[in-house]
């Protein structure tokens, strides 16, 4: 049912306070303008500082709203799967079908053989996956999945080192660092909260040094660092270790520190001077790994140990590798071998969530929040609330997983890890999977282009018998469905949106206009779907700002619920800017770390009972298979990157034209690597792997470390009928497997490159 | 004579193109070859001693603009009151028509045509509309990274000095762009 009534048609044009809110870095202010129905212009805030502007993902939605490729009417498919051949049907014929074919599943198979493929392409706190979540659970539930591509590796180092995701500072705080160490992080592309660009652009004209150390020569390096260190793929631990080789050697540790707040240095300086395993984890032997000059490395190592307070700041891109975790917990154990961690203008790495998240509404600025006691015998069958998945309720929890800390994680068992998910798929209980899959649910994400091994991806979405999408765009995993819902954009519906690594403030999204053609929100599909499922009352049912209310009441620092409605934000003042394990520091009786010991864990018990010597208890440099030393680099000798870009948020925005144009897709080499292959710039080239063959422009560019090469994640997969991806889709040459700590390997692939055609260069003058 | 111009901090600009893309909405601009405000990028070096500058550029509201002289129909003119330079589209006689003299004469490429026959020049008028309203220009307040102002060119002086080149950008005194820089220095 259409809107009878618009309640924001006018003539006159009104200014509508919302919010941009994808699967980005930021969380920033829009205030569209809207005249008879339809937005016309779109600023950001120009209010009160400290202001949360958007970058140009939010500056281009008037262009995506009303892009003539939305999906405006139900669709039902008619062709194969993935041909992209669609009907136009009614929604009482789509709802009908999908809400039998779910209900014809559950029955012949067990609510198991329903697969929910979440994603956080179209979020808030009412829309994108959650009231998906919530029906699915009241029809009994549906197998789920763990990991997400962006952290995983960070979030168990920051788990197993310190028991918590808060672990970052303020971004003002950034002021006070002697140093700052930008380590695989490009705010500048990727955001990483508003305004974290700009601190640090502050910081550094105040006289803080800044050092980037990257494969890539990335905007961040270039505009935000002082020094740019490049460094090859996937070897940033052997640099963490033989910086604390050099730290411990010369006695630059802080000594005093790790004996009142740490557990298990002398284990890690046993393996890093190489007391262990007779290797020395010297500037020498990390020189031959990295590529990183040992003078360089010793520099940097001196420098950080002697510049307290500084801040080393481990991005999350060398996590997303074979080996994630044990980058991300060498650069924590390096933060406290400094005694830089809970100071002023230090930092703790991590996770990097600052000032409010999840957890902190139910452990942060409580006394008394660690050790957790918690063991495994504890675990005893609960009875199942509302919210609970009764498919992975009460199931053991899964192998590797620390499921004794409390947040960050899910442990449960029944759930499969996001980089398994076509292994599922395609193999079921026969292959030691707990569900055999039928259908999928997909809402709020083009996950076959996202997810590693789209080849793969292909034969396991074809397998299924249904699958059911909420999209906004005819993308690579709508093709696939064989009912896609059209869903609305946030511009046509009231939300709110939780900054994305807790700055402090909260975005309301007020209704800008009404809903396109058909299109429908998630939480109004989900309402009429649930109706046609047989839920009887469901928490959906509720006025949308009432359950507003319900989902904001627990989080206390909004004090003005009207007032965040009215402005489009609320931004919480605090008394001073956030930073990690303060208390830890200054009041260690009374504020233990939230890790079993209390304190910051080097070594890591709770790894150690996991016996598993590709997840040690402190942390290592390990090589692997599709390692630049591995056997494979012979036949494949390119490192791949696929990180993020500056003009698409994953693999939305993708087709806009004001983005486009701005940078067209095309995969980063450097000079060495395309001349040895007659690859000139702008020419077409093949990409590839055993996994498949992607087709894309070079860029060749000094920009990029020899022997590595980038394709920028997110730009659609599109197969000619030799099911070469015209596209440029990354995930075609990814692994589809995973690190014992959840990393998924999307910077650890291996591939070759070969000229496809040269470039018509004559007309370009 | 009162003069308008820009302010444009090269140390901060990230290459982000917010500016580009907020103006190119706010003043309804489809993708193509129009950029009232364009993104440029200065690379030096070689690997692994690299140079990279962003610089972005409008128009420059000349003190003596160049293009006002060359337009063959006077459509190019002026303004008294705050120096801007303001193209009358009606008087505009088209780019194949008059082949592209204002162009020709600009050294920063700030006139702008679409790519169809005879299109009349558009430039950046330093937003007129929001101007008269009192606002600042939709570059300025987009700017994630506060590099770019707008105001009266004393009191750019006053708060940002008088660096009037950049990385990309070589003055010229005969015909003084109205805007100053921070300059990001290559090594």
């Amino acid at each position: 049912m259409r809107n009878i009534k618009s309640d924001v048609d006018d003539n006159l044009e009104k200014i509508i306070n919302t919010g941009c809110c994808h699967d980005c870095g930021g969380r920033c202010v829009l205030k569209a303008h809207v005249k008879n129905g339809k937005i016309t212009r779109i600023e950001t805030d120009n209010d009160e500082e400290p202001q949360l502007r958007a970058c140009l993902r939010g500056r281009v939605y008037k262009q995506r709203v009303y892009s003539e490729e939305r999906l405006k009417y139900p669709l039902r498919r008619t062709g194969e799967r993935g041909e992209g051949k669609f009907e136009r049907i009614s929604w009482e014929e789509a709802l009908n079908h999908v809400a039998s074919k779910i209900l014809e599943i559950k029955e012949k198979y067990g609510n198991s053989a329903i697969l929910f493929v979440p994603g956080g392409g179209n979020q808030g706190m009412l829309h994108g996956v959650t009231p998906v979540g919530l029906m699915l659970n009241q029809i009994g539930g549906y197998t789920r999945m763990w990991g997400i591509p962006s952290y995983e590796g960070a979030l168990f180092a920051s788990m197993a080192t310190y028991g918590t995701m808060m672990t970052g500072n303020a971004r003002e705080d950034l002021l006070n660092s002697n140093l700052i160490v930008m380590w695989g992080w490009n705010p500048a592309n990727t955001v990483w909260d508003p305004g974290t660009s700009l601190w640090l652009a502050r910081a550094r004209e105040k006289g803080t040094k800044i050092i980037a150390i990257d494969p890539i020569f990335t905007d961040s390096a270039a505009i935000l660092a002082d020094e740019w260190i490049p460094i090859r793929p996937g070897t940033d631990t052997a640099m963490l270790l033989a910086m604390a080789n050099v730290i411990i050697k010369e006695n630059l540790h802080d000594q005093k520190f790790l004996d009142k707040f740490a557990v298990g240095f002398d284990k890690y300086e046993a393996y890093v001077m190489g007391d262990e395993d007779g290797t020395p984890k010297t500037p020498e032997w990390a020189e031959e790994i990295t590529t990183v000059p040992e003078k360089i490395i010793r520099k940097l190592a001196r420098e950080y140990a002697k510049s307290k307070p500084a801040a080393l700041i481990a991005g999350w891109g060398p996590a997303r590798t074979a080996f994630g975790e044990q980058f991300s917990r060498a650069a924590n154990v390096l933060c406290a071998i400094t005694g830089n961690i809970g100071i002023s203008g230090g930092y703790a790495s991590g996770f990097m969530r600052a000032y409010y998240s999840r957890e902190s509404g139910s452990s942060v600025g409580k006394k008394k929040e660690g050790p957790i006691k918690q063991s495994k015998e504890e675990i005893k069958p609960k009875k199942p609330r509302p919210q609970d998945n009764l498919v992975d309720f009460n199931a053991p929890p899964r192998k590797d997983a620390l499921y004794k800390l409390r947040g960050g994680t899910n442990p449960a068992s029944t759930r499969i890890h996001f980089n398994d998910y076509y292994n599922l798929i395609l193999q079921g209980t026969k292959g030691g999977y707990p569900a055999d899959i039928k259908m999928a649910y997909i809402c709020g994400t083009n996950r076959l282009n996202q997810c590693a091994n789209v080849n793969k991806g292909v034969k396991a979405l074809k397998s299924l018998e249904f699958i059911v999408t909420h999209e906004q765009f005819m993308n690579p995993t709508a093709k696939f469905a064989d009912i896609i819902l059209p869903a609305n954009t946030f511009m046509e519906r009231n939300d709110v949106a939780v900054p994305w690594l807790g700055s402090p403030y909260y975005i309301y999204l007020n209704k800008a206009i009404d809903s396109l053609y058909e299109t429908k929100s998630d939480l109004e599909i989900c309402r009429e779907l649930s109706k046609k499922l047989g839920i009887k009352s469901s928490l959906l049912d509720l006025p949308e700002d009432q359950i507003l209310q319900i989902f904001t009441s627990p989080r206390k620092d909004i004090k003005s619920y009207n007032k965040m409605k009215k402005d489009g934000y609320f931004k919480v003042n605090v008394e001073e800017p956030f930073v990690a394990f303060k208390k830890q520091i200054e009041d260690p009786e009374n504020y233990p770390f939230p890790t079993l010991s209390g304190k910051i864990e080097i070594y890591c018990e709770h790894i150690a009972e996991k016996n598993n010597p590709l997840m040690p208890a402190i942390p290592k440099y390990f090589s692997h298979d599709e390692h630049y030393d591995s056997p494979l680099a012979k036949k494949y000798p390119l490192q791949l990157l696929t990180p993020h870009n500056k003009r698409r948020t994953h693999s939305s925005l993708h087709n806009l034209p004001w983005l486009e144009e701005i940078e067209p897709h095309a995969a980063w080499i450097s000079p060495i690597d395309a001349s040895i292959r007659n690859i000139g710039n702008e020419d077409l080239i093949d990409v590839y792997n055993d996994r498949g063959r992607i087709r894309i422009p070079a860029k060749v560019t000094d920009r990029i470390n020899p022997g590595v090469i980038c394709v920028y994640q997110g730009a659609w997969y599109d197969p000619d009928e030799n099911g070469v991806d015209r596209g440029g889709c990354a995930n075609v040459l990814t692994k589809d497997e995973h690190s014992p700590g959840g990393a998924f390997p999307m910077n650890s692939s291996l591939v070759e490159i070969e000229l496809y055609q040269k470039v018509q260069r004559e007309n370009k003058e | 004579m009162t003069q308008l111009g820009f302010y444009f901090d090269q140390t901060r600009c990230t290459g982000c193109f917010t500016c580009s893309v907020a103006c190119k909405d706010w003043h309804d601009i489809p993708a193509g070859p129009v950029n009232w405000i364009r993104v440029k990028s200065i690379e030096k070096g070689k690997f692994p001693s690299l140079f990279l500058a962003y610089l972005t550029m409008s128009c420059n509201h000349c003190a003596d603009p160049p293009c006002v002289k060359a337009c063959p129909t006077n459509s190019i003119t002026k303004r008294e009151k705050d120096g801007i330079v303001v193209i009358n589209r009606e008087k505009c006689i088209g780019k194949d028509e008059c082949g592209f003299k204002c162009l020709k004469v600009c050294p920063w490429d700030a006139p702008q045509f679409k790519n169809e026959l005879n299109s009349k020049m558009e430039k950046c008028d330093l937003c007129l509309d929001r101007l008269e309203k009192g606002q600042q220009t939709i570059c300025v307040e987009a700017c994630p990274m506060y590099a770019l102002d707008v105001g009266l060119m004393e009191k750019l002086h006053e708060k940002y000095g008088v660096y009037l080149e950049a990385e990309g950008f070589l003055n010229n005194e005969k015909i003084k762009p109205s805007i100053i820089f921070k300059p990001k220095k290559s090594n």
